[in-house]
């Protein structure tokens, strides 16, 4: 019972202490919210709307139908037009755009021949995303053209077109139809969000005890190790659960993200995650010598790899196997899977205990290193 | 202005930093990993997509599709599965993409019809998505070209020969893009880190007070204060462009002068930024905590992993108000386009009014601070 | 304090390096139950290492410490329940008010709840401190820290108090009022081992040893210490006191004025310890030097205990 009672006043007082300092508190309750609002507006790997340029030096009715083609598309956004073929390096060494399609002279008159006419389409490749995209769609434009060209002209040849069997690939996209990136970034987002807050939480707390001397008062009195950092981390915990429950709302109610899956494993998972990244804290809060090194390898650790490898923003399939098994090191891979499940597969235990029972392992394991580790660093 | 007051300051920074070996070896370890995490993580262009292939045809126009699929760097042939099945595997995410070739299909091509072939993406990931459904059209388009050609149907038609060139990145590798990015975010973490501390934690211990007494002068004490941080930042940018350069082969077109400059403003714009979350916090707690409030937007916004042009066009405005912003376009412009002074004015322009502006700030505002 | 009971705190080689400082170097203490122990010596001297060690907060490279019949390396959580440690740094929350530092700590110790709350004012009462109970720890005085940091290591009674240097930056009133506190708890039995850089506080000690480079180099009553101090000491008061400390030099120097084994000056005051009864001598033999002064003889204090024994140790 005492143990109890010890970690209870653990709870209070770090509470206390959580109250009485107004900034800390209040960007640990509206930052999350905040970042949540601009980022998940803000972020997006999708690409419309490439500036392009169009260099069109035949000026026959046939060179000016075809740019029309790339006006009327909705990916290209023509931002302006060029009279020859040295604006391609100017355009591109300002940023002006990001696509230069050059018509030459005598395209018209090529066609009009029944040959092939030559059309060149620059993409900047200082944007790979963009230019990726910009790449598959300017060939796709120039296909369907093309084929039009051709159709037309046998057409007026009286020529049979059906020999011409062709594939057509035709794309559904599961889970999400629209294919907008937010549905999947804005999960995986609240995970970042939570585990920066959290982590910067506990890596200082310990450090601060040492550094204010109550380590040693505490070191005299019954509390064990492991009491001290339950205590620790449950008002944090606490709060950061709150934090995550605010922004998912704000996930589903301003960016329409849909809920499919199993509410429950969202909050499982969400808890458990959340006490994995406050007893990360606390292993880093038991070796860092000073406040600036925890603060620093705090950050290193919370921003970094939940940014990166955790699979919010970066699949983690296209990277090299030794990260991949590196980013089962961080609580936030899991949660992310967690979350994208729930959110947008509607998955529910059947799929996910794997991830919660990792999570569960790492919380536990976490907390145990972190008490060893503090014992260790003492006297 | 006394070189000799300012080489004790230093001095005593630099001990100061000594005696803090987790530090140390956090500020060297930093470069290391932000190039690994970058270079490997972000920069990973997709491929190797899990895929299944559900071959309901059969024939050797279907079994030749299928193998296109298999040969391209793209895709990996995982499964070949029956079509009920695809729903599981792609809920339990062992498959991200799924090409359904239907019952009849080359009976249908060699009628001279269009026959269909599904392609499925799991849009739970958007790279996936955009850029797997864009492979798979162009694996199938180059299957149609080819078929055309080996059919002996010469193309003595009108058409478009269109010329799709990549400038400046020809292999479209994220990471050319990165590592300049990287260059410039890991001047502005590590500055802002370490110099937002600095400060609170002399106010904390009281020793900035033991300062006003001595005859240091405001601005000796900013230079002697900065320039040790300043030169571990220098060392860590330059790890990261070598290794950019010489391991992951990133190009170098343009000038190191022009990359200098914008390091040097920039540089100047951090570190004032660091000095005044220094000033404005009472605690080393709170210092950290604005500065994690400037980070993550300057992060996220300044188009370094999200490409600005995805942003809504009403949020594109914010990332001007960002310095990394407008460092990350001479870096990359410098690194990948060999663009010059001049293509790069108005970056260099605006970087430079952040730097007076800020840095400008930051020393009226310490200079009022230790003559209070 | 039968001499048959086994001592409070017993201490055997207790040895601590810090890189190349030998902090504490094979330190032997006896400490009795119920006494009130001063640990005097120069800052640097060893002792916070050694009362850490003996608060189990600090392991020893060497030897062997006893607290209570428990020892301090195998048995620390033995110990602990039975101690209250003060470190000279202020230990407390200073975003916490006293009430919730005490609280807090108490509950950690184990004190029951109704306990606590009369506890808790009664020694706050006993302070002066009751109606601060709201204030936060950062914001009392020195003097208000150091008394509520001893209350918070009151909660749980305990039978052994280790402070080091409680009153160090203390003003002179909240300093008499604290061995005030001391006072009563050592009459309640408690025993105290308190580090103190105050030679008039090692006069209310019931037992002081002298600790310097880690070693012990003196121990006993006040009394026996003072007594280990020869001759007689004088204290002269002269219109210029400088030059009679210079003429007292130079007598000496000269066996003018014979037996003569310190001369101090403290403050106005030119303090001589010499091995002789007679006041007159000293006048006479200054008077001849052209000063002339009042010499009047004093007791022996810890001050000049301690001054005169340091200096002994180092002169050869």
């Amino acid at each position: 019972m005492s143990s109890l009672s010890r970690i209870g006043a653990v709870v209070a007082k770090e509470f206390i202490h959580l109250v009485r300092d107004r900034r800390t508190l209040a960007v640990v309750l509206a930052m999350p919210v905040l970042q949540m609002l601009l980022f998940a507006y803000a972020i997006s790997f999708d690409v419309k709307n490439v500036s392009t340029v169009i260099i069109d030096t035949d000026h026959t009715p046939a060179s000016q139908a075809y740019v029309r083609s790339y006006q009327s598309s909705d990916f290209f956004t023509v931002v302006g037009t060029a009279g020859d073929l040295s604006a391609v390096d100017r355009v591109f060494d300002h940023n002006q755009a990001r696509i230069a399609v050059v018509v030459p002279s005598g395209f018209g008159r090529t066609l009009a021949d029944g040959g092939q006419a030559t059309v060149a389409v620059y993409l900047d490749g200082s944007e790979p995303t963009a230019a990726r995209v910009g790449q598959a769609f300017s060939t796709a434009l120039n296909q369907v053209y093309g084929q039009r060209v051709t159709i037309e002209w046998a057409d007026t040849q009286g020529l049979d077109v059906t020999g011409f069997g062709q594939l057509e690939p035709r794309v559904r996209t599961w889970y999400n139809p629209e294919k907008r990136s937010s549905d999947f970034l804005i999960p995986g987002l609240m995970v970042v969000i939570i585990m920066v807050v959290a982590l910067q939480q506990t890596a200082v707390s310990l450090v601060r005890e040492r550094e204010q001397g109550t380590d040693e008062q505490l070191a005299i009195s019954p509390m064990r190790r492991w009491e001290m950092m339950v205590g620790k981390v449950t008002p944090w915990t606490l709060l950061a659960f709150l934090d995550l429950a605010v922004i998912t709302v704000v996930g589903i109610v301003f960016f329409h993200l849909p809920l499919r899956g199993s509410t429950l494993v969202l909050a499982l998972g969400a808890a458990l995650f959340v006490f994995c990244s406050l007893g990360l804290g606390l292993v880093i809060s038991a070796v860092a010598p000073s406040l600036e090194s925890a603060n620093m390898l705090g950050l290193l650790l919370s921003m970094l790899p939940a940014f990166i490898l955790s699979g919010f923003a970066f699949p983690l399939a296209s990277i090299p196997v030794a990260l991949q098994v590196v980013s089962c090191l961080f609580p936030a891979r899991f949660m992310v899977t967690i979350a994208r499940g729930v959110f947008l597969k509607g998955a529910g235990f059947g799929e996910l205990w794997p991830e919660l029972a990792a999570l569960g392992g790492y919380a536990v394991i976490a907390l145990g290193i972190a008490v060893v580790l503090y014992g260790r660093r003492r006297r | 202005m006394s070189l000799h007051r300012i080489r004790l300051l230093m001095w005593k920074e630099f001990l100061q930093l000594r005696r803090d070996p987790l530090l140390i070896r956090l500020l060297f370890l930093m470069p290391i990993l932000q190039l690994i995490l970058f270079g490997y993580v972000v920069a990973a262009d997709v491929k190797n997509l899990p895929t299944a292939v559900v071959d309901l045809d059969r024939t050797s126009t279907s079994r030749a599709l299928d193998a296109s699929f298999g040969a391209s760097d793209y895709f990996v042939v995982t499964q070949r599965p029956a079509e009920t099945e695809l729903q599981r595997l792609m809920d339990t995410g062992q498959i991200s993409i799924a090409i359904v070739i239907p019952e009849g299909t080359q009976a249908a091509l060699d009628r001279g019809e269009t026959a269909p072939i599904g392609v499925i993406v799991d849009g739970s990931d958007s790279q996936v998505a955009s850029v797997g459904s864009g492979y798979a059209s162009q694996i199938i388009a180059r299957f149609n070209a080819d078929r055309m050609a080996a059919q002996g149907v010469s193309v003595a038609a009108p058409g478009i020969d269109a010329r799709v060139r990549v400038m400046f990145n020809p292999t479209l590798a994220s990471v050319n893009t990165m590592i300049p990015g990287l260059v410039a975010a890991i001047v502005m973490i590590s500055i802002m880190a370490v110099m937002g501390q600095a400060v609170v934690k002399e106010r904390e211990r009281g020793t900035l007070e033991q300062m006003f007494v001595t005859p240091i002068k405001p601005v000796e004490y900013l230079i002697g204060k900065v320039t040790p941080y300043a030169i571990a930042a220098v060392v860590q940018l330059l790890v990261v462009a070598l290794v950019g350069i010489f391991w992951f082969g990133v190009p170098f077109a343009g000038q190191i002068s022009v990359v200098v400059v914008g390091l040097v403003l920039f540089m100047l714009t951090s570190i004032g930024l660091g000095l005044l979350i220094s000033l404005v916090s009472h605690t080393r707690q709170q210092a950290q905590q604005l500065m994690m409030l400037l980070l993550l937007p300057s992060f996220v916004l300044s188009g370094f992993i999200f490409p600005i042009d995805s942003m809504p066009a009403a949020i594109q405005p914010l990332s001007w108000f960002i310095p990394l912003t407008w460092a990350i376009q001479i870096l990359r412009g410098a690194f990948i386009k060999g663009s010059g002074f001049e293509a790069l004015s108005t970056q260099f322009w605006v970087l430079a009014l952040f730097a007076v502006v800020i840095f400008g700030a930051a020393i009226v505002a310490t200079r009022r601070r230790l003559t209070e | 304090m039968s001499a048959t009971s086994a001592p409070a705190i017993e201490a055997a080689g207790l040895s601590r390096r810090f890189g190349d400082v030998q902090a504490v170097d094979g330190v032997d203490l006896s400490i009795a139950k119920g006494a009130v122990f001063g640990l005097l010596g120069p800052d640097g001297a060893g002792k916070s290492t050694l009362i850490r060690m003996l608060a189990t907060v600090l392991n020893p490279d060497a030897g062997e410490a006893v607290v209570q019949g428990f020892s301090v390396t195998r048995q620390p959580g033995k110990v602990t329940p039975l101690i209250g440690y003060m470190s000279q740094k202020f230990s407390l929350y200073p975003d916490l008010t006293v009430a919730e530092n005490i609280d807090f700590f108490a509950k950690l110790r184990g004190v029951p709840k109704d306990v606590r709350h009369t506890r808790m004012h009664q020694l706050l009462q006993g302070m002066g401190l009751d109606e601060f109970v709201d204030r936060q720890a950062g914001r009392l005085s020195g003097g208000m820290k150091q008394k509520l940091f001893l209350a918070s290591t009151l909660m749980h009674s305990p039978d052994v108090l280790l402070l080091d240097e409680p009153t160090t930056g203390v003003d002179p009133v909240s300093r008499r009022e604290f061995w005030r506190i001391l006072a009563g708890l050592h009459r309640q039995g408690t025993t105290v081992l308190v580090a103190t850089p105050y030679m008039d506080e090692a006069e209310r000690c019931t037992d002081v040893a002298f600790i310097d480079s880690g070693r012990i180099r003196h121990r006993g009553s006040p009394e026996q210490i003072k007594a280990l101090v020869p001759g007689r000491l004088f204290e002269v008061r002269a219109a210029d006191p400088r030059a009679a400390l210079a003429a007292l030099h130079t007598l000496a120097a000269t066996h003018a004025l014979r037996g003569l084994l310190a001369v101090h000056l403290y403050g106005d005051i030119v303090r001589v310890l010499i091995e002789t009864d007679d006041a007159g001598s000293i006048t006479s033999a200054l008077e001849a030097a052209g000063i002339g002064a009042d010499v009047q003889p004093s007791a022996v204090d810890m001050e000049t205990a301690f001054a005169f024994l340091a200096e002994l140790a180092t002169t050869p």
